[in-house]
């Protein structure tokens, strides 16, 4: 599917590194995948999984006391994002790759003005005049779906609710143009039904725009909706990575497969118990040899705990899974 | 599961960094602040200094006159006498332990008092008991200080806490409003409903479950009224509204201001140079405590 | 387990509860936010009620209400015949023992500075329960219902991950022997791979136990497998009241409809009509006239700006369903 077309985001081997008064946590421990363009791929995974850092290393977003990237490649445009100084970056930030937040009443500057912030980010990457970026930005805030967007324009973040001031911040990271969006938690701390309202917004600009999209979450539900393929993350690796409908009907990694019958979820009958993945995340300090999901694995062998499993991908698929004994489908079985 | 970078790291350090709690954090930290430890170090001398003139180990002779008029540093007087013969190094050490009664009771009352009332006024917020103490304090801090403690004194001459009193009514209102900024706060938090819904009384749930987690806070600002009462005392001493019993340092810089006109400085410095290196510790402590106990560094 | 009893447990009666928004100099009134806006439902002994609604819609207000966390304005609250409602601050402490609550937040509903055993024991202090002796026992026994070791009593709430904090907040919560407990979102902060498992300790402790249960969530699909019974509250008004069976097979009111189909579906081969909803959830400190729903509502008619809709059975005597909507004028 994507063997042909050249990845627009390379990462190869990524990690991320935190001081912390304990010690050196490895947030992200050596991670690789490709994004090409126009697709929309979730960065899945629970707390602590590394997924928001990775997101953040790809702009450089790292806060540089205590954490550091600490090894890897981030290609982008025939460049190296991890090994470029803070002033290039900041040329990309914004203009080629951007990125919305989960809390968009702290991303957004509460004393400026809206039409403010978005000018301003209009003016400096584009050149153009005040004048110009104004009427830029109330367009921006028409395609996505703001209504009365002149109006709008001069009203401050907390004016606005928290759908509208995360459609605020769509508009402000899709008014370059970028090639590539992360969107990290973007609807997570919204009602559900404002939720629908941007993922479909989410949806309809990334056609338009022709942008590719890493949406970072822990939903699946909201992956199943909006994303093409998912890669899902756990305790700073990546365990398996697939295709969408494939992941969900056929899980490989059980750690997947738990998490697809754990989630609550309406279902038609009601169970008298819900399943459960048993036991809890292990602590980043203290990580077991071997595989990290093995204390918590129903399939756990011997060879589990000896040494660290590496994605393996099988000849020509898309899909990739890191265990030793996968879980192994029979054709026309489905997990959902 | 946020992401604003510094509660990226929050969350990374709470989860690999389970077992410390605030104080365990604050004591890491602190141990690491070197200006802080060097401080606590000269305090902890100042401390046992004092405790030794309290039990009358040394000093004891502070105020007998033997040497002669302003008589140089010499092996006997390492600061030399004062003008009626007594030994000035040991008026200097026996001031310490003046210094730190005053610094002590002022710093424990005010600080007991402050957090009582600005705990109240904090959970009864809007209330018309919060107003009263609103009210007070507003009014005890726009008085003026050394009027406001000339005028206790002169209402109670006789007693030897007039001055204690004195700053202890001034000091406690700036703990009292951070309290109960903290108390307003914390009213809020699910534990307290908690304690609601059980049953709790609600002055149980003010003393039992909010002021002790107001307790970095406390510590932080007993360390500068501390401070603060030191250096009043060498002030109102000074003017002769301190220390009447007993010597302190302020009362040392009382009696060198005519000495030192007629060239005569060891007075002076002594009590100058024991004050500020106490103060300047102290304040190196104070400094390092509250950034090891900052909240929003230690998340 | 018993059948549940003809006389409801808890019985609530149109329950309101109105903030005072002070402004200006004098701070004076000027506006009232209505967080609850005339309730009223039951409960029988032993059922769960499920209260779903997105945020601003009150069910956390009324949670607490319930409860007399917070003062109602006006209302009636019984609790097994008895309107707590009436009593004095002092009347009131004994019939606390009879109703708990579990908080949202794992990490402020624990007091950092008291351990786990005083945090669990101090209901049975407070209300002068058993013996020293006795109540260290019951804080083990109640470790152990929740699945806990008795070894972690010693320890801080901060050494505890959120789902293990939740925990100990639902043994903190039983120590009393509740027969009524309000959850209010009790797994909505948790790991989704943690919340299954805290819904079903939930489950088995409302089984083998028989406590009724109020469980506010804003979550349809966590809600669906703790509740007997779920009411959809929008803006201070339950729109919606039916057996969890017969709301998500025949959801009536509008906002129902457009809640269960904005949820996400863990199923990219379920491709479905979204209903999205236009605008956003309307203040409630203005909301408007007639049905609250209405500005929102894909389809509003001429009589929901003005008239509150009243509330009617749409189902049966024996399995009702009740709804506040003009397309049932009943």
């Amino acid at each position: 599917m994507h063997a042909s077309a050249q990845p627009l985001l390379s990462v190869k081997d990524l990690a991320v590194e935190f001081d912390t008064e304990q010690g050196i946590v490895r947030a992200v421990d050596g991670i690789s995948f490709d994004i090409y363009p126009n697709e929309t791929v979730g960065l899945v995974g629970e707390s602590g999984c590394g997924k928001t850092v990775t997101g953040l290393a790809i702009l450089g977003l790292i806060p540089s006391p205590p954490g550091r990237i600490a090894g890897g490649r981030i290609e982008f445009g025939g460049r190296d994002l991890a090994a470029l100084p803070e002033h290039a970056i900041r040329e990309i930030r914004g203009r080629d790759i951007s990125m919305i937040f989960q809390e968009p009443m702290t991303a957004l500057n509460p004393v400026f003005t809206v039409g403010n912030q978005m000018i301003d980010v209009l003016m400096r990457h584009r050149g153009l005049t005040r004048a110009q970026a104004r009427s830029g930005a109330i367009e921006m805030l028409a395609k996505v779906g703001i209504p009365a967007p002149a109006k709008r324009v001069d009203e401050y973040p907390h004016e606005l609710s928290g759908g509208m001031r995360q459609r605020v911040m769509i508009a402000m990271a899709l008014s370059c143009d970028p090639k590539l969006l992360i969107a990290d938690e973007p609807t997570t701390a919204l009602d559900v039904t404002t939720q629908a309202q941007v993922l479909e917004q989410i949806n309809k600009l990334q056609d338009e725009f022709n942008m590719a999209v890493i949406l970072i979450t822990h939903d699946l539900g909201v992956v199943a909706e909006t994303c093409g393929r998912a890669i899902v993350m756990y305790c700073g690796n990546i365990i398996e990575t697939a295709p969408i409908e494939p992941l969900f009907a056929t899980p490989r990694h059980p750690y997947t497969a738990g998490l697809l019958h754990s989630i609550p979820r309406i279902r038609d009958v009601k169970l008298a118990e819900l399943p459960i993945i048993p036991g809890r995340v292990p602590d980043l300090l203290n990580l077991p040899p071997g595989c990290r999901f093995a204390d918590r694995c129903d399939r756990v062998r011997p060879d589990c705990s000896e040494a660290r499993v590496a994605l393996h991908r099988d000849d020509g698929a898309d899909a990739a899974v890191a265990c030793l004994h996968p879980l192994v489908h029979q054709a026309g079985e489905s997990h959902v | 599961m946020s992401t604003s970078t510094a509660d990226v790291v929050a969350e990374l350090s709470r989860g690999a960094v389970r077992r410390e709690s605030i104080w365990s954090k604050a004591r890491y930290k602190f141990r690491r602040d070197r200006a802080g430890m060097i401080g606590l170090g000269v305090v902890v001398i100042y401390m046992i200094v004092a405790l030794g003139v309290a039990l009358g180990l040394w000093a004891g002779n502070w105020s007998d006159v033997g040497g002669g008029k302003w008589g140089p540093m010499s092996a006997a007087h390492w600061f030399g006498t004062n003008v009626i013969g007594q030994d000035i190094f040991a008026r200097a050490l026996y001031s310490t332990k003046t210094a730190f009664e005053v610094g002590l009771v002022v710093a424990v009352l005010s600080t007991a008092f402050g957090a009582t009332l600005g705990s109240l006024a904090g959970f009864f917020s809007a209330s018309w008991l919060d107003e009263i103490i609103l009210w007070i304090m507003g009014v005890l801090d726009s008085i003026p200080f050394y009027l406001f403690i000339a005028a206790i004194i002169f209402a109670m001459p006789d007693s030897a806490y007039s001055m204690h009193v004195a700053m202890i009514a001034t000091f406690w209102t700036s703990v009292g409003r951070l309290v109960r900024g903290e108390v307003i706060k914390l009213r809020s938090l699910e534990y307290v409903e908690s304690a609601h819904a059980i049953g709790v009384p609600e002055f149980t749930i003010i003393f039992r479950h909010i002021l002790p987690n107001t307790s970095h806070i406390l510590i932080v600002q007993a360390t500068i009224t501390f401070v603060a009462a030191i250096k009043s005392e060498v002030i109102l001493s000074f003017l002769g509204l301190g220390v009447k019993d007993g010597m302190s340092w302020g009362l040392m810089i009382a009696e060198s201001t005519q000495e030192v006109l007629a060239g005569f400085f060891n007075n002076f410095l002594a009590a100058s140079a024991f004050l500020f290196v106490l103060v300047m510790a102290f304040n190196m402590f104070a400094d390092a405590l509250q950034d090891a106990l900052d909240p929003r560094k230690v998340s | 387990m018993s059948e549940p009893k003809d006389t409801p447990f808890l019985e609530v009666r149109d329950l309101k509860k109105y903030f005072p928004v002070r402004g200006g100099l004098l701070r004076r009134v000027s506006n009232v936010v209505k967080a609850v806006d005339g309730v009223s439902f039951s409960i029988p002994a032993g059922r769960t009620m499920g209260l779903v609604g997105e945020s601003g819609c009150g069910k956390s207000t009324l949670g607490r209400t319930l409860l007399r966390l917070q003062e109602p304005t006006s209302g009636q609250v019984l609790f097994d015949g008895n309107d707590i409602t009436r009593l004095s601050k002092r009347e009131l402490i004994p019939e606390r023992r009879k109703m708990q609550i579990i908080f949202q937040d794992p990490y402020a509903s624990l007091s950092p500075r008291r351990t786990v055993a005083q945090s669990i024991r101090e209901p049975l202090d407070v209300h002068r329960i058993g013996s020293a002796a006795e109540r260290e026992r019951r804080v083990i026994e109640l470790l152990d219902v929740v699945g806990m070791s008795p070894q972690v009593r010693d320890r801080y709430p901060h050494e505890f991950s959120g789902g293990q904090r939740q925990r100990i907040g639902i043994a903190r919560a039983l120590a009393l022997n509740p027969g009524f407990i309000v959850a209010d979102e009790p797994v909505s902060a948790l790991d989704v791979s943690v919340q299954s498992q805290v819904l079903n300790l939930i489950a088995d402790l409302k089984r083998d136990r028989g406590i009724t249960f109020l469980f506010i969530s804003h979550d349809l699909a966590v809600i669906q497998h703790v509740s007997d019974e779920i009411g959809v509250m929008y803006l201070g008004r339950i729109v919606e009241t039916a057996s969890s069976e017969d709301l998500y097979k025949d959801p009536k009111h509008p906002y129902t409809k457009a809640l269960l189909s904005a949820i996400p579906i863990p199923d990219p081969t379920r491709k479905r009509k979204r209903i999205v909803l236009e605008g956003d959830v309307p203040s409630p400190m203005n909301p408007p006239g007639g049905c609250p729903f209405h500005t929102r509502c894909p389809e509003a008619m001429a009589i929901c700006s003005t008239t509150v809709p009243t509330t009617i059975n749409a189902g049966t005597d024996a399995q009702p369903h009740e709804v506040a909507c003009h397309l049932f004028p009943g």
